[in-house]
Order: structure tokens, then sequence, then C-alpha cells
């Protein structure tokens, strides 16, 4: 993950949401099974 | 975040920031026109604000939002804490960090866009916040200090940016050692084609 590879730790992510459904860009989202993410991460001390 | 389905994209950074700041124009002066990714108060329903904290807002930051996710599902903010907001957009998320980090806390709201920065002046002039900078900026090159921030809030960005590692190095740069990230995004699950890729306009709609 590319979090890590910059160096960053501690990475959570929340639940995944389908934020485009419903939206003008459903169809290409859903080509590429794109959702929303809320992540958490750390500068290590 | 998405980094390996998407991968390397061959597209001339200039003319995306034109072609993303053009649309992102549109969101913060005219938020009803409609768009390819949802705006404004449902999407911040869909995205778990509580409705309280959505109501503190100026209804015009409020039609201008646009993210993927909700830097605040972690935990807000501490009082006190400094926060450098990535690409703000319309503030909806910069004005909500404001009042968490209070008085003695400090918001850099960045944004490349320059009708985003003014609504987000704006709005926070119009609530009586005071711990709100706004800056002109890009992600891979934010105008805050090494080791400023406790906290970089950020949402729906960082998709828009063909160099994402040099994103994440430039937070770092950005953060105290211990600080932490709180960011919306997305993740794109499938391999997308590189003519997709290099498809400027497939980048924001």
């Amino acid at each position: 993950m590319l979090l890590e590879q910059t160096g960053f730790a501690d990475i959570v992510m929340s639940n995944e949401v389908d934020v485009f459904s419903g939206s003008k860009h459903e169809s290409d989202a859903k080509e590429f099974d794109t959702r929303g993410v809320t992540v958490f991460a750390r500068k290590p001390r | 975040m998405s980094a390996n389905p998407v991968g390397v994209a061959r597209v001339d950074r200039a003319v995306l920031r034109r072609f993303i700041a053009d649309k992102y124009a549109e969101v913060a002066t005219n938020p009803e026109l409609g768009f390819h990714f949802h705006t404004g108060r449902p999407l911040a329903q869909m995205l778990g604000y509580p409705g309280e904290v959505v109501d503190r807002l100026p209804a015009a930051n409020v039609r201008s939002f646009a993210g993927t996710g909700n830097p605040f599902l972690f935990g807000d903010l501490a009082p006190g804490e400094r926060v450098v907001d990535v690409g703000c957009g319309a503030g909806f998320d910069a004005l909500i960090a404001a009042q968490q980090v209070g008085s003695n806390g400090r918001v850099v709201a960045v944004d490349m866009t320059a009708e985003m920065r003014s609504k987000t002046a704006d709005g926070a002039r119009g609530m009586g916040l005071t711990n709100v900078e706004v800056r002109e900026g890009f992600a891979e090159s934010l105008p805050v200090d090494d080791g400023w921030a406790d906290v970089i809030i950020s949402n729906g960005v960082v998709n828009l940016c063909p160099d994402k590692r040099a994103v994440f190095k430039e937070m770092l740069r950005v953060l105290k050692p211990g600080g932490r990230i709180q960011i919306g995004d997305i993740l794109v699950h499938k391999e997308v084609p590189q003519d997709a890729k290099d498809d400027i306009a497939l980048w924001s709609g």
C-alpha cells in the first residue's frame, strides 16, 4: 500500500461507501468498482 | 488508496489542474448545476456527517460540498490542534475542524481553485471563525512549514492528483512526528486501462 511505502503507520480504513450510487458517474464507478473510503494513518515518532 | 489499480497516468499535470480547477469553480459558483458526483447536504448525509454539524455551517458552503469520505469518522479533532485541509474546496470540512480545535487551534485551508478559496474564507468570516487561514497551493507542494501540523484532513482530493506518492510525502513533511492524516478518498478495486488513466475527462467528469 502506497501509504506504508511512503512512511505512514497505524493505517486504518473505514467501511467503504458507494458514493457514486445514483449519480451521473454511477456507471463509470461501477465499471471500476469505485467506492468512497476514509483513511486514518500516523507519521511515526 | 487507489494507487495500484490506477497506477501511473500519462497526463499533463498543468492541463489536468486547469480542467479540475474549472470543474470545481463551477461547483463553487453554481452548485445546483448537477455534476457527475453528488454534492451538498445529501452527500454529507450519505457520508455520515451528523445533521446538527451540517446545520451549523453556512448554506452556501454546504451546497458546494463535494467529497468521498468523512475525515471526522475517526473522531473529533482536539482543542488547540493545528490542522491542514488539503484541497479544502468550499470549506465544509475546514469549518467543522475550526469549530472543533477552537480559538487556540488553527486551520490552514489550502486549495488551487480561487472560487473555492473565496467560498471558504467567506464561510469562516460568516461564522466569526478567526482561526482559519486560506492559502493558495497544491497538494504536492503545500504552503506550510515542516512539522507544523497535528493533523491533515482531506476529502476526495488525492484521487485527483496524478502523483499520489508525492502527495503523501508532502503530507509527511508537513506533519509533526506522531501527527496523523484523516482523509476521505476513493478506492478503485478493478484495474483501470491505460487509455482511461490518460483520459483527463474521466479524472473529474
